[in-house]
Formats: structure tokens, sequence, C-alpha cells
């Protein structure tokens, strides 16, 4: 009975609802604009990978951007190199990201705050150099081109097509919400939590500390790997802008505008950043320094994102009457 | 044997020796206060027991094992729960939370990553009845950065007693309160030590609050032990009046 209950709250319904709606959209939206939502929602994979990390351990990476670019890079070779079907290329890019991540976590997790983020910005680079210089496997600068959308296993050839392909991203950003959303309300979340509000307190209380941040480390990076994994066969190539430090920027700004610590803010943010950089692109060649202002705008008036805006809207007021003496 | 045990134990910062040569004995059960001036070594005596620090030289043992060097959430994993001198909390979460996080630190499934429901429960009911132990009932649902410091102070106990510890380290439980707050805090703990089951070492600088509260007294000064004993036995030596009411050594 309460289960049912919890299962029908206000928030789970608004999602539902999402989720229904963006399932429709290839049925009610132009061509251009499902090839354009498929982009939106694997940004938005990629950005609520990095919430994780930033909105709920305060871990801040400067080069989240590592993650994308190793799963699209080793999604793009696995499906140019192997006879492996695009499913299963995706799954191994996704994996690959992940252990990848275990030993950058480790060493990136031997300094705290601004120096962190410092190591993870140089494991960036050093992939990036990486992939301009191992022409036989990366490509160098061409980058790797003509990614197929290989079908398979048993000839299953569902997600090759524009609105298929749109569906698959749809069922791995919904899968990779729930996970997400299970993981910060686990006794896991909680420690990360703890961490992110005071680290020394939860080491004191007897947490391995180290342990949970290379852990959610290897989650974001294995998500974000999801992320870049989904785009080479979307976009048919991977090249060294995926590993460089301005997509590592770009998506950190995703999270902040969205809403960090909330998981669906940094979807809405992705999506939000696409379309801001589509629109005002269309108008000047220095939209970033237009979308720039934004999120300086964003950081100064709506300092808790697009979703902190939507929720305190709706939920807020009531909240603040509920509790009137929580402000004093 | 000793529940605690501390031998030749010294720390050097640069050129000074914040903590000289403390060989200190804590029998399992009693209630042991550290006191000492300003700047006497208690508090980098704490870091040295529970692993935030290491020591320059010396050993310390629990339960007849050593642990120095271990990690700080290896020495707590044994049964060692502390107090910081400055609060340490979690601000934004509430006060049952804040217990919570402690509890699960002793469960099972602590590191759950999915699921985990049972867990969360258990840890919550056992954060619950140490709130209530110190009177924070009430409060359980305030976000801890909301609470009065006093409450912030016991919150800080009631983290530690939901890990049901063997030692119960308190560093200064009633620095920064007012003579009521302190007065009502000296009675609550009073009342928990009374109870039994729990070591405690407190350090402290009120000696009010540490005659009311300790069986034994340890004095520190200047990182070394200068004397140790009964608090009225204490009191009465000539060296730590010195130590207390000015003089020079």
């Amino acid at each position: 009975m309460t289960r049912w209950r919890a299962a029908l709250s206000p928030s789970n319904c608004a999602l539902l609802g999402a989720a229904a709606l963006l399932a429709l959209a290839p049925f009610v939206l132009p061509v251009y604009a499902t090839t354009l939502a498929t982009e939106a929602l694997i940004l938005g994979l990629f950005a609520m990978s990095l919430d994780l990390m930033v909105g709920y351990a305060r871990l801040i990476s400067f080069g989240h951007a590592a993650a994308y670019g190793l799963g699209a890079y080793a999604c793009g070779y696995v499906l140019l190199h192997t006879a492996l079907p695009m499913l299963g290329a995706i799954a191994a890019a996704t994996l690959f990201a992940g252990v990848l991540a275990i030993g950058i976590a480790w060493v990136c997790t031997i300094a705290t705050g601004v120096s962190f983020s410092m190591l993870t910005l140089a494991f960036a680079q050093l992939l990036y150099a990486v992939a301009f210089r191992w022409t036989s496997v990366t490509g160098a600068s061409d980058g790797l081109a003509g990614i197929p959308r290989r079908p398979g296993p048993f000839g299953l050839a569902l997600f090759d097509s524009r609105t298929g392909f749109y569906y698959l991203v749809l069922f791995c950003l919904a899968a990779g919400f729930l996970f997400c959303r299970a993981l910060v309300s686990s006794p896991f979340g909680a420690v990360l939590r703890g961490i992110r509000e005071n680290e020394a307190k939860t080491k004191a209380l007897g947490y391995d500390t180290r342990r949970y941040k290379i852990a959610v480390v290897a989650i974001a990076y294995a998500l974000g790997g999801l992320a870049g994994a989904l785009y080479a066969p979307f976009a048919g190539f991977a090249n060294t802008e995926l590993l460089f430090w301005l997509l590592s920027g770009q998506v950190l700004i995703m999270v902040i505008v969205g809403g960090a610590g909330t998981l669906v803010g940094p979807i809405l943010g992705a999506a939000f950043f696409l379309l801001a950089s589509q629109i005002l692109s269309a108008y000047t060649d220095s939209w970033a320094l237009f979308f720039g202002l934004l999120f300086i705008a964003f950081v100064l008036f709506a300092p808790e994102g697009i979703w902190g805006l939507l929720t305190s809207r709706l939920v807020r007021p009531k909240a603040r009457a509920a509790t009137p003496d929580a402000a004093a | 044997m000793p529940l605690l045990e501390l031998d030749g134990l010294s720390r050097r910062f640069g050129g000074v020796l914040a903590v000289d040569r403390v060989s200190m004995r804590v029998a399992e059960g009693e209630v042991r206060a550290v006191i000492g001036p300003n700047g006497a070594g208690k508090s980098t005596l704490f870091n040295l027991i529970t692993g935030v620090l290491a020591p320059s030289a010396g050993e310390v043992s629990f339960d007849g094992k050593r642990i120095t060097g271990l990690p700080a959430h290896r020495i707590s994993q044994l049964g060692i729960a502390r107090t910081f001198q400055v609060t340490a909390l979690y601000p934004e979460m509430t006060a049952l939370e804040n217990a919570r996080l402690a509890a699960q630190a002793r469960e099972k499934g602590r590191w759950r990553p999915l699921g985990g429901g049972a867990t969360l429960r258990e840890a919550a009911e056992r954060g619950e009845s140490a709130l209530a132990r110190l009177g924070l009932g009430a409060l359980a649902g305030r976000p801890a950065g909301l609470l009065s410091h006093g409450d912030q102070r016991l919150l800080e106990v009631a983290m530690a007693l939901a890990q049901d510890p063997r030692l119960l380290l308190l560093d200064e439980p009633t620095q920064g309160l007012s003579v009521e707050e302190t007065a009502q805090a000296v009675e609550t703990l009073a009342g928990l030590f009374a109870a039994g089951g729990v070591t405690v070492l407190l350090v402290e600088h009120d000696m009010e609050v540490v005659f009311r509260l300790a069986e034994r007294v340890t004095v520190l000064h200047r990182g070394a032990v200068i004397a140790d004993g009964t608090p009225a036995a204490v009191q009465a030596h000539a060296e730590v009046q010195r130590a207390y009411l000015g003089g020079f050594s």
C-alpha cells in the first residue's frame, strides 16, 4: 500500500510523464529535431554521470571529457576493427571506461579539492595527447571515421535507424537515471553525501572515504563512457575534440546550470546547453560568449540551477509553510 | 589489561614537541579526563590515538593490540568513537540523518550501492535511540546546521554513541557553550556515564566540568604528563597549580 503510494508520488508521476513525452517525440518531431533530441539525451546522460561526482560527493572533475572520449574511441575502434554488434561494442566501451577509471581515480584521489580537479584535467589532457599520437588506433587528428551501426546480435536491427537509435539512447538514459537514483539513496549514497559535507568527519566515523570516492568516479566514468559510446555510432565518428578540455568545461557548466546534486537537473542542463548553442550560433559565431553570460547569470541569480528554479516554484512554498521555524 | 594504553607517545611539529613521551593507561569502564592549559597537546594526543596524525615515536595499544599507524577509519572500526573540538557535523543533513550515518558505519551493509533499505532503517533506529539518550529526540528532523551550538555539541556526542563504541573520546564537549548550556550538557553527560558500559577519555578545559564527570585526571603541560590521579589529588598537586595559575617552570 505505502509502496504504491510512494511509487505514485508527484515527482515519480512527473518523471513518468516526461518519459512518455520523450517516447512519443519521434512521432511528432521533424527529422532534424529527432537527431538533435538524440544528441541532447546523450549529453544528458554524460552530464548526469558527472553529477554523481560533483553533486553528490563534491568531487569536481575538470576532465570528464576523458570518460566520454574513452567510451567513444573504444566503441568506435571495436565497431571498425571487430565483428562485434553495436550493442556489444557499447557495453564493452562502457566497461572499458569504468575499469580504466579505477586507475585514474586511484591516482586522482591521492589529492583533494582543487588538486583533485587538476589531476582529473591532467589525465584528460594525457588521453588527448595519446589520441593525437597513437595513429594506428585513434587515427590521430583525423580521428575514427565511418563508424558503423552494426546490427545484431541475432540480426537484431532495431536500433540502426534514426528513430531506433533515439529509442536506444532514451532507454540508456532512463536506465542510467534509475540506476543513479537508486545509488544515491542507498547506504553508499549516504556515505557520498557525508564525504560531500565533511570528509574528515566521515573518515573519523569509520568509512574508508577514498574507496568510496574511487568507486563513484569509476561509476561516473562508466556512465560517461556509455554516453561517449552512444555518441560514436550516432555521429559516425570519434575525434580528439571528444577528449578536449573544452568539453570537460561544457559538461561541468551543464551540471551547474541544470542544478548539481539532482540528477534530473543536469539532463535539463544538457538539453538547455545544446538548444541554446544551436539557437545562438544561428545568429553569431561568438555564441559561446553569450552562453557564458547566461552561465554567469545562473551562478549569480539561480545557483540551484534550472531544476532548482522549477522545484522552488512548485514545492518550496509548501515546505517553507510547513516548517516556519526552520529558517530562523 | 587496560583498554587503551599509550607508551612513550611523542609528536613533533618542526621544532615543537607537541606531545612529549606520554604514557597512560585507561581501564575498561573508566571515565578519564585529560586536562591542561591551551596548547598543552590535548587535541594532538586525540589525533594520535585516532590515527589522524602519525606519532613521531611511541605506541598506542587498544584492547591489547598495537594500533599505531593504522588509518583513522580502521581505528574507528575497532570501536573508538570521537568528537571534535570544533564541532564536526553534516550541516545540511537532519540531526537524524547525521546520527544514521554514524550508526551506518557499524552496519555490515554500510557500503551497499543498490538497495540496502534494511541497513538504512536499522541505522536510523540506532541513530534515533542515540538522539533520545541525549534528549535530542524532538529535533531529529531539523537540519544540523540550524541547531543551537549547544545542541550541535550534543548531536556530535549522539553520533559517537550511535556507533556503540567501546572507547569514547570527547574533545572539550562544553567548548563554546554558555554557563547554562554547560550545566545542562554536563548533567546529560553525567547521566550517560553513570549508566555505564562505555569507557571515556575526555579532554577538558573547564575544571568544574572535569571534577563533575571524571573519576581520574591526567594533567598535560607542554606536551608532557605532569600529574595523574583522582581529581582531588590532582587539584592539590603543586605543579598543576603552577601550570594553571600562571607560574613559570
